[in-house]
């Protein structure tokens, strides 16, 4: 392919190729870098929780009257979501994770709040608590009904023995076992750590320790607490309308507030970082087809220029795929040349966000994506003016209009 | 003279209907996407109570652990809470001329009205000061005073859509409505207020819906409601009841004060700083002397209510509209370099290239300006979009807020679009200038 | 070598047929240098985009240089005329952003030569021309005569078989024009055929043969005197039928 004749039509007016090629560069410099953000907000959604989010539920209670009786009521009302068919397991709770509201405490191997300190955000349940999550333990055992307690409101007594996820774990002995091993709270409080989770999301996907989670064998206090439900699979939406009625029908003193899903609340949660993704898909999407547009546009106008040329160059003997690959290569070129522009504009762009705003830094391979998107962009706008081009008729060169 | 380059302008569009239509919709494009972005973060960056902003101010003291600091992000700034202790002794000194101790609590609410289902209601746990210093304005009744703060005296001020839920709509003004255990007399009902962000409570979300209703500061140590908001304790301090509670280095309150002159502020300061100081010989505040009043505007700052995210969008949304200015001066420069012939022959019958840069200018800036209302309309149509995707209940109501078209954003891209036009004309216009008048007319 | 037999072509729009060569045949001799005259519109034009293969005709033959080149596709016309046509255009079409050697490369960039041999072919055509000296230089540095200098360079440079030449003087001066002319009859001199287009006389008057269209048809010839190759005779079509 000859190059040479491209080169010097270039370089004789070389201004449409420029802007055609930062055209490209900036549009790859923002493509990539949209993208590695979309990416990094997705797999932020994707996360796995750990959780058994599509069976979990949540039914929101306050007590109504003096005829509600603390704890009695609660496993009253717990009994009842138990009993329900197609219920797999229910508990009391203090918050509900995903949600961004919880309590969170720190812990230390030594007491005086010395050693390793291990930050935890718990969860109070009873001992169907790790049932109701659906998570799974990797060390240890679940704790049973024997330890699980209430204690006043406003008391700052700790549970005996806790389940903790590997994250804490990992934060308190990193070398070694954390089962069975004693820590203590800040007011030196020893507790046993029962058993070790595999890994859990606690209430606030923003937090870089989402995954430090604690579960407290203690049934908290009416004000903050909500039951959680786990249903069978596939029967969350028929169990909650079931759960919300068989309550109703009971009469102990409290009213039932508002049921919810976990999916749900989970969905809110990510809801800035759908619409993140979101915009930045759009963005990139008419960045693509405003640079194929523009290229388009150009491309064809420079045909219309040149009919005389490419009329010349088929009367001495040009094919139409001569002219088609002359002004593909053209495109091919300028492209070229934009996409080398781009990448270092992206880097440039990446290492700036990266700095400025905190994120991470851009990992190389996206750049790929960028210059082979880019690529089949420009060759994709550039065919038809290139095709149209090749279809000129050589006797052009005979007008002398 | 405008009139005849308006009409060559448009004569020129028509001659290149597809190649203008281009141009326009790329100018389009970018100020859409510019719109949609500057009218969330404006409305995000807003300061809603902008007459009052420098009066008013957020009081922090830093009582927090000497061995690590409250936020390690943010290692010199104390936190935004105060204990109870410290939030009692400054309301109760009355060394600004106005303040207010609140936090955000919640009760059961128990409808009389049939067919209203029973709801846990937001509340707000304020002194009677609130509603006066953050101009909170009544529909119906007014709120209460000092002594009702004492007693506690069972009042309520409801704001206007619990009003609507519970009471319809009407003037519910000494109606009673229980919340928890106790009856309270309505006394008040706000107009519909939702202040964006909430800049007096930012704990839960800086575009939270505002509270159900609001009750006399006494009530919360009376009937020990529970705080919604944040609480954060840093002290191991054991204890069980709730006096133990409101003795300890536990920060859930929010304090702030009138000081509506530099002098009162600077008082105040010393104030507070006296106040440290005398606590630091007891034994308390072991960190080192930071106590820092915020205005409005800065405490919208410290609690980052624009975040991150929002910067970086404007930032992709200023990129994005260059490239569509780079797209649309290569396209007008193949336009214009186009019609050079006529061009030339206009040179020659005596335009000057003051007169031919001109007529250009004013066709760039027709197709700026046409971009410009364009990208407005797909930009209201993208406001509704994203409305329309995000507008569940849960999303603690922001997005309706922030959505909403702005006029001053409007007028703004709308300079911009004009702007964005002469930007992207400049070069081509004086290229073409630059024709000599005969040079296009030989045949070859 | 040149054989053209009863070539129809008509141009069809939506309102009338426009029939631009009727039944038109001529056959030109290896080495002979013809002019084709005629008034505007009467098909000079339509008969040299037929002749060089630039456009199809509908009915009748065409050989050129032992090959029936009636019925190519573009591709097989496009190497026809890349081998055997070398053209001169009226308005030279030099390409503007090329320099006189890369001008004259273009036809032999298409037969997929070797850089050696397209070297010295350009080279030869240039100083043929008498322009080597200007090899670097552009069209726009260049003067008229100088420019369709350059095109008759490139037009010889892969050796074709047949010159079509197109009002080659018509943006000339006469000066110029008497050059082109002189170059043109030192190159049909060693060999060349050449068949010219022209409505000027005086410019006809310079070839071995005139023939004459009107209205898409020869209507008239001037058989050539004294010429040595092998002249095949003219078909003459009913001269009376096209005035009747």
């Amino acid at each position: 392919m000859d190059i040479k004749p491209i080169l010097s039509s270039l370089r004789r007016s070389p201004t449409g190729a420029i802007l055609v090629a930062l055209q490209i560069a900036l549009a790859l410099a923002i493509v990539v870098n949209s993208l590695f953000i979309v990416v990094q907000r997705i797999e932020q959604i994707n996360r796995d929780p750990g959780i058994d989010v599509a069976s979990i539920f949540f039914v929101g209670f306050q007590a109504s009257s003096e005829r509600f009786q603390g704890e009695v009521t609660m496993r009253e009302d717990l009994a009842v979501l138990r009993s329900l068919p197609g219920v797999q397991a229910a508990t009391v709770v203090n918050a509900v994770p995903l949600s961004g509201g919880g309590s969170s405490t720190s812990m230390y191997t030594e007491p005086n709040e010395k050693g390793r300190r291990g930050d935890m955000n718990y969860f109070q349940v009873d001992e169907q608590g790790l049932a109701t999550f659906g998570a799974r333990l990797v060390e240890g055992r679940n704790f049973d009904a024997t330890i699980v307690t209430k204690p006043a409101r406003n008391s700052s007594e700790s549970p005996s023995g806790i389940l903790i996820t590997r994250d804490v774990a990992k934060d308190l002995f990193p070398d070694g076992s954390a089962l069975g091993k004693t820590i203590y709270t800040g007011t030196n409080q020893p507790v046993t750590i029962l058993g070790v989770i595999d890994h859990m999301h606690g209430s606030w996907p923003g937090w870089d320790k989402v995954g430090n989670v604690a579960l407290f064998p203690v049934i908290t206090d009416e004000t903050y607490a909500r039951y959680m439900v786990r249903a069978k699979p596939g029967q969350r939406d028929a169990m909650m309308k079931l759960a919300e009625e068989s309550l109703g029908k009971v009469d102990n003193g409290r009213v039932i507030l508002r049921v919810r899903s976990l999916e749900y609340v989970a969905a809110s949660s990510y809801a800035e970082d759908r619409a993140m993704a979101l915009y930045l898909t759009v963005v990139i999407a008419l960045l693509l087809g405003i640079s194929a547009l523009g290229i388009f546009g150009l491309a064809a106008f420079n045909v219309s220029t040149r009919t005389k040329q490419i009329g010349t160059r088929r009367a001495v003997g040009a094919r139409r795929t001569d002219i088609l690959q002359y002004f593909l290569a053209e495109n091919w070129l300028i492209t070229t040349v934009g996409v080398v522009l781009g990448c270092v504009l992206a880097l440039v762009l990446g290492y700036w966000l990266s700095t400025t705003f905190e994120l991470p830094r851009l990992k190389l391979y996206y750049l790929v994506f960028g210059v082979a998107g880019l690529w089949v962009v420009s060759l994709a706008a550039a065919l038809r003016p290139a095709r149209r081009a090749s279809m000129v008729s050589p006797a052009i060169a005979t007008r002398t209009v | 003279m405008f009139a005849y380059d308006l009409q060559l302008a448009f004569d020129s569009m028509k001659r290149h209907p597809g190649l203008s239509a281009l141009m326009v919709l790329a100018i389009a494009l970018g100020i859409a996407v510019c719109t949609v972005t500057f009218t969330i973060y404006h409305a995000m960056a807003t300061n809603p109570i902008a007459d009052k902003s420098s009066q008013l101010y957020a009081v922090t003291l830093d009582t927090w652990s000497a061995e690590r600091p409250y936020d390690d992000d943010k290692p010199d700034l104390p936190p935004q809470l105060l204990t109870y202790r410290d939030a009692t002794y400054l309301y109760g000194s009355k060394a600004a001329p106005r303040s207010v101790v609140m936090y955000k609590s919640g009760a059961l609410l128990l409808p009389e009205r049939d067919g209203v289902k029973p709801f846990n209601a937001q509340l707000r746990v304020t002194t009677h000061e609130f509603f006066p210093m953050f101009d909170v304005p009544f529909q119906y009744g007014q709120g209460w005073d000092a002594a009702a703060d004492e007693g506690p005296q069972p009042v309520v001020v409801l704001n206007h859509e619990t009003n609507e839920k519970v009471f319809g709509g009407e003037n519910s003004v000494g109606r009673t409505l229980k919340l928890g255990k106790i009856e309270y007399r309505v006394i008040g009902v706000l107009q519909p207020w939702a202040p964006s962000p909430k800049f007096f409570d930012l704990n839960n979300g800086s575009f939270e819906d505002p509270e159900d209703a609001y009750i006399p500061y006494g009530w919360g140590k009376t009937l020990e409601m529970p705080v919604y908001g944040n609480t954060n304790c840093w002290k191991p301090e054991g204890g069980d009841s709730y006096q133990d509670f409101l003795n300890s280095e536990c920060i859930w309150l929010q304090l702030w004060a009138e000081l509506p002159t530099v002098a009162e502020r600077d008082k105040y300061q010393a104030f507070i700083d006296n106040y440290a100081r005398s606590q630091k010989a007891a034994g308390r505040m072991p960190r080192k002397l930071n106590n820092v009043l915020y205005d409005v505007g800065q405490w919208l700052d410290r609690n980052e209510v624009v975040q991150k995210d929002n910067r970086v969008l404007i930032g992709i949304a200023l990129l994005f509209l260059g490239v569509c200015l780079v797209n649309v001066v290569g396209l007008l420069l193949a336009k214009f370099l186009n019609a050079a012939p006529l061009t030339g022959l206009r040179r020659a019958l005596g335009a000057s290239r003051r007169d031919i840069i001109r007529q250009h200018m004013t066709e760039v800036l027709v197709i700026g300006l046409s971009g410009g209302v364009l990208g407005i309309l797909l930009a209201v149509g993208g406001l509704a979009g994203i409305r329309a995707i995000y507008g569940s209940d849960f999303t603690r109501g922001s997005y309706e807020r922030l959505t909403e078209i702005d006029p001053v954003v409007v007028l703004v891209t709308l300079a911009l679009s004009l702007l964005a036009g002469a930007i992207a004309g400049l070069y081509p216009s004086w290229r073409i200038g630059r024709t000599a008048p005969a040079v296009y007319l030989k045949t070859q | 070598m040149f054989e053209m037999t009863q070539v129809t072509k008509a141009y069809r729009t939506d309102l009338l047929e426009t029939h631009a060569l009727r039944e038109f045949s001529l056959t030109v001799g290896k080495g002979e240098f013809v002019a084709v005259t005629g008034p505007s519109g009467s098909g000079k034009t339509t008969f040299l985009n037929v002749a060089g293969l630039l456009e199809t005709f509908d009915s009748g033959s065409y050989r050129l240089d032992g090959e029936d080149v009636s019925k190519l596709d573009d591709d097989a016309r496009s190497r026809v005329r890349n081998h055997k046509i070398g053209f001169i255009f009226q308005s030279f079409n030099l390409i503007p952003d090329l320099n006189v050697f890369d001008n004259v490369d273009v036809p032999l960039r298409y037969r997929r030569m070797p850089a050696g041999e397209r070297r010295e072919r350009i080279n030869s055509a240039l100083d043929l021309v008498g322009l080597s000296s200007r090899m670097k230089h552009l069209p726009s540095q260049l003067s008229g005569g100088q420019q369709q200098r350059v095109a008759i360079a490139r037009a010889l440079a892969g050796d074709p078989a047949l010159l079509l030449a197109d009002e080659p003087t018509g943006n000339l001066d006469s000066l110029m024009a008497r050059q082109v002319m002189d170059l043109l009859e030192q190159i049909n001199g060693m060999g060349a055929t050449i068949v010219m287009v022209t409505h000027d006389p005086e410019l006809a008057r310079r070839a071995h043969r005139n023939v004459q269209v009107i209205d898409g048809q020869i209507t008239d010839y001037k058989p050539y005197e004294a010429h040595s190759a092998s002249v095949t005779v003219l078909h003459p079509p009913a001269a009376d039928a096209a005035y009747g």
